[in-house]
């Protein structure tokens, strides 16, 4: 899918010419093993360097530039994928050719070279005032969680299973620890992403292969750097005296949250068994989970189960009446029991498999699925092909799908609701 | 059928009016692999008072119903929908606006097929009491889960401040007592009012041959049987200039409080070309002085009253329109104030340039030519478009054009402080127990 090469050590470009889009994108990905510490390092730097930089020192100057620049998308992102924090800067720019006369692409390698390499420094350290009003912005970011209370239910689910684990540890770190970040911990932090985090930048769009490898050559002059990140995570369980907890806001309806482990991990060789197995489960719209919960009982706007394969997980999620908790809990239970007693028809591992294949088809229409669906891929594989993926799935046959099933153990119920059982107006 | 090529954009438009009267419009997609069909009707959650379809007297029916509608559809005689769908790897989907209705799905394989189950679900209504009763139980599930998300009850909430009696003021989803007094009955009440297909839309973008999908459509529609046309006649109510209620504080369990600084836009009975021009002047008026770039941005950010929840922008429809700019914010009354101040200050002194509209233009093209890459984007805002008789690809044109007397007229409408409304959600006051 992608053509790649080595910049430098450690550093690689991975490029796709395609006439599908009629911009281009450009995603560079820093990888380095997450901390609580480090990934709160992360966040506050991601938000001081989209501020600002030294050639474009104000924010109104630099979003002036992007909005000179037809518009130019560019930001700053954190996020995680298994053991790993993923440090990333994207933009996406209109392809010169829908433009008469114009040379935008050049221009927002520069800015973007001017990003990375040149932020806004004061005596060799960020500004002080930038850098409050950053570690301001970032806690502000972790706390509206709680408003969302899907969200701020998986956060506390995640939290009782697997305590100081790279699952459950935030891409922007705690509170706490961004509260005492310094000014020299966010500069050696961008030192590290300059000379030694392993680097991997993605470019779509309807481009020349070879002329962009030279611009990236002679813009972005990365230093070799070591690698390479463990991959595989270990999923060691939590230790936990109790296996539910029952929490109450002011609020109205119940979110159940139901944590199952699993051995199979994107790394196993029976991962797209346990893909099939998931989306039989509660995966889809013609998923058991979804018709039981939802079509025959009525019980549940969302009703759906997905599996975190980077970490062995599968995740049970409702939003139910909150008393019919107890009720929810064991309709779901009746629907793993069954798949592990061989009650799968036919027509659901087709329509599985049919889902499945599309999800994957339709995501490549998108620049940005297709580098992250690559970034992910490639571990296993640097030559991904659509097609293995789909035949993978056409061999999974019942038998395996039901062994699956009796691999999926129950491990939390966490239940978030307004006072119990009562009408919480 | 009618082809329409726009050289700026390299895309090429197919269209043709059924002799229902149904409008299909296909955009075939270079290099992607999936298609995306949408089926839509020009009825949305204002649609509550009207003529039925072969009745003279007008009715009221219960809140919700448009939305409630919507879900029905998908319940058969023979079974659920989704799971034809699914069996042909489709990813089937709906949702009600305002003013639209939409059923879509999309597939990488047996597009024709899905086609087909997506035409004839919308065109085969089949409503029983039992099932009616059975889906009251999800929606309630859906309306309480919207009534625990603040950003969902924000916006209403300033909504709700603006209109007295339009119904956009309503929840498109009803309450859960609207929606227990809806039956069948009712369902094919509005059903046969509204989903002919003369108020209808077919709309394909993707991977999609164009001749074939056009002669497939046809044929479809002429194996079907429809009354012929009529006019649909609704009902909206008088609505006052100003807004119902200029400032409104709701308690929820939030971090942190959150406002919007409302305006309501008073002129919104201009369809087509009229109301491309007018709606982006306002965008562009209201991205000149509250977006990103502006010295008001610059200054609310900095002393730390906006945080990036910050939002502003401008969006109408036929018979409503509002500007809405809002943020989570540590002191809403200091960054109210700073709006008001804002919109005064530009009152006294113009102080925008040409060159600054080029570049707030040129952002907007941008933007829009990175929507072109979004399937979904193009086919929703199509049918937006066309409903209301304007052209989508028409927007790099009209934004080309715009001259910054447009954006100040439309910049004058922001200034009548009997349409500013203010609505804030606050936290609880902790009690003591917890």
């Amino acid at each position: 899918m992608f053509q790649q090469f080595e910049l430098a050590h450690g550093v690689k470009l991975y490029v796709r010419p395609t006439e599908q889009f009629k911009t281009i994108n450009i995603s560079f990905k820093w990888k380095q093993p997450i901390t609580v510490k480090d990934a709160s390092i992360r966040a506050v730097l991601s938000n001081i360097l989209q501020y600002s930089n030294e050639v474009y020192p104000s924010n109104a100057d630099f979003r002036k530039r992007l909005d000179d620049l037809y518009g130019t998308a560019l930001y700053f992102d954190t996020t995680k994928k298994g053991n790993n924090h993923i440090f990333s800067l994207n933009a996406e720019t209109v392809n010169d050719a829908y433009l008469s006369n114009e040379k935008v692409v050049d221009e927002v390698f520069s800015l973007l070279a001017t990003v990375i390499f040149k932020p806004l420094l004061v005596n060799g350290k960020f500004v002080d005032s930038i850098v409050k009003r950053e570690k301001e912005q970032v806690i502000e970011r972790i706390q509206s969680m709680y408003d969302d209370k899907t969200r701020y239910a998986q956060q506390r689910l995640l939290e009782n299973i697997r305590p100081d684990h790279p699952a459950s540890i935030s891409s922007n770190g705690t509170v706490a620890e961004v509260k005492v970040i310094t000014n020299d911990q966010l500069i050696e932090m961008h030192e590290k992403l300059l000379h030694e985090d392993e680097l991997s930048i993605y470019i779509v769009g309807d481009i020349n292969v070879e002329e962009i490898k030279e611009k990236m050559k002679n813009y972005f002059p990365f230093s070799n750097r070591t690698e390479k990140l463990p991959t595989e995570v270990v999923n060691k369980q939590g230790k936990n005296d109790t296996n539910y907890l029952h929490e109450i806001q002011d609020m109205k309806q119940g979110k159940l949250h139901i944590a199952y482990h699993t051995p199979i991990t994107f790394y196993s060789e029976e991962y797209p068994i346990m893909q099939m197995t998931n989306g039989i489960l509660g995966g889809f719209a013609h998923s058991k989970i979804f018709m039981n919960v939802r079509e025959k009982e009525s019980m549940a706007y969302y009703a759906s189960s997905n599996y975190s394969s980077l970490y062995g997980l599968i995740f049970v999620l409702a939003g139910i009446d909150s008393n019919l908790q107890e009720k929810a809990v064991q309709l779901i239970d009746e629907q793993i029991l069954a798949m592990q007693k061989g009650d799968i028809s036919d027509l659901e591992i087709n329509q599985t498999k049919s889902m499945l294949k599309n999800q994957l088809k339709e995501a490549l229409d998108s620049a940005r699925a297709q580098i992250d669906i690559y970034d992910q891929y490639k571990e296993l594989n640097e030559d991904f092909k659509v097609e293995e993926w789909v035949e993978k799935w056409s061999n999974v046959t019942k038998e395996q799908i039901q062994q699956m099933a009796s691999k999926i153990e129950k491990e939390f119920v966490y239940f978030l609701s307004g006072k119990d059982g009562a009408n919480n107006e | 059928m009618n082809e329409t090529y726009f050289k700026q954009l390299e895309e090429t438009l197919y269209h043709e009016q059924l002799p229902n009267g149904l409008n299909v419009y296909i955009l075939p997609k270079k290099g992607f692999s999936k298609t995306y069909v949408t089926f839509t009707t020009n009825y949305g959650s204002v649609d509550r008072e009207f003529i039925p379809h072969g009745k003279e007297e007008p009715v009221i029916v219960p809140d919700g119903i448009a939305h409630f509608l919507e879900h029905k559809m998908f319940e058969k005689e023979d079974g659920d929908v989704f799971q034809k769908f699914s069996e042909n790897g489709a990813s089937a989907n709906a949702f009600t606006s305002f003013t639209r209705t939409a059923y879509l799905f999309s597939s990488t394989d047996l597009v024709l097929e899905n086609t087909k189950v997506l035409l004839d679900f919308v065109q085969q209504p089949y409503f029983t009491e039992q099932t009616v009763e059975k889906e009251k139980g999800i929606i309630a599930q859906e309306i309480t889960m919207y009534d625990d998300q603040p950003d969902w009850r924000l916006y209403f909430g300033a909504i709700e401040n603006m209109y007295k009696e339009h119904p956009v003021k309503i929840d498109i989803a009803g309450t859960v007592e609207s929606i227990k007094q809806i039956t069948a009955d009712h369902l094919y009440e509005c059903y046969n009012t509204f989903y002919h297909p003369s108020n209808m839309i077919v709309f394909v973008v993707g991977a999609v041959n164009p001749e074939k999908m056009m002669t497939f459509i046809k044929e479809d529609q002429a194996s079907k049987s429809f009354e012929p046309p009529q006019e649909i006649k609704r009902f909206f109510p008088n609505e006052q200039n100003a807004v119902a209620i200029s400032e409104r504080t709701l308690q929820m369990d939030v971090q942190k409080p959150k406002v919007i600084f409302g305006i309501k836009s008073n002129n919104t009975t201009i369809s087509g070309k009229e109301m491309l021009n007018y709606e982006l002047s306002m965008q562009v008026a209201v991205e000149m002085i509250f977006g990103r770039t502006s010295s008001f941005y610059q200054n609310v950010y900095e002393t730390g009253l906006i945080d990036e929840s910050y939002s502003a922008d401008y969006s109408m429809e036929h018979g409503y329109g509002f500007t809405m700019i809002g943020s989570d914010s540590i002191n809403p009354d200091m960054l109210v104030h700073a709006v008001k101040q804002t919109i005064t200050d530009n009152s006294k002194e113009w102080k925008f340039s040409e060159e600054d509209l080029k570049r707030i233009t040129r952002k907007k093209i941008g933007f829009f030519l990175r929507a072109l890459n979004s399937i979904e984007y193009i086919a929703n805002q199509f049918t937006r478009y066309s409903f209301n008789n304007m052209n989508l690809f028409d927007v790099v044109p009209a934004l080309e054009n715009l001259t910054m007397e447009q954006v100040k007229e439309a910049f004058e409408s922001l200034k009548n402080e009997n349409t500013h409304s203010v609505f804030k959600i606050i936290p609880n006051l902790k009690k003591n127990d917890e």
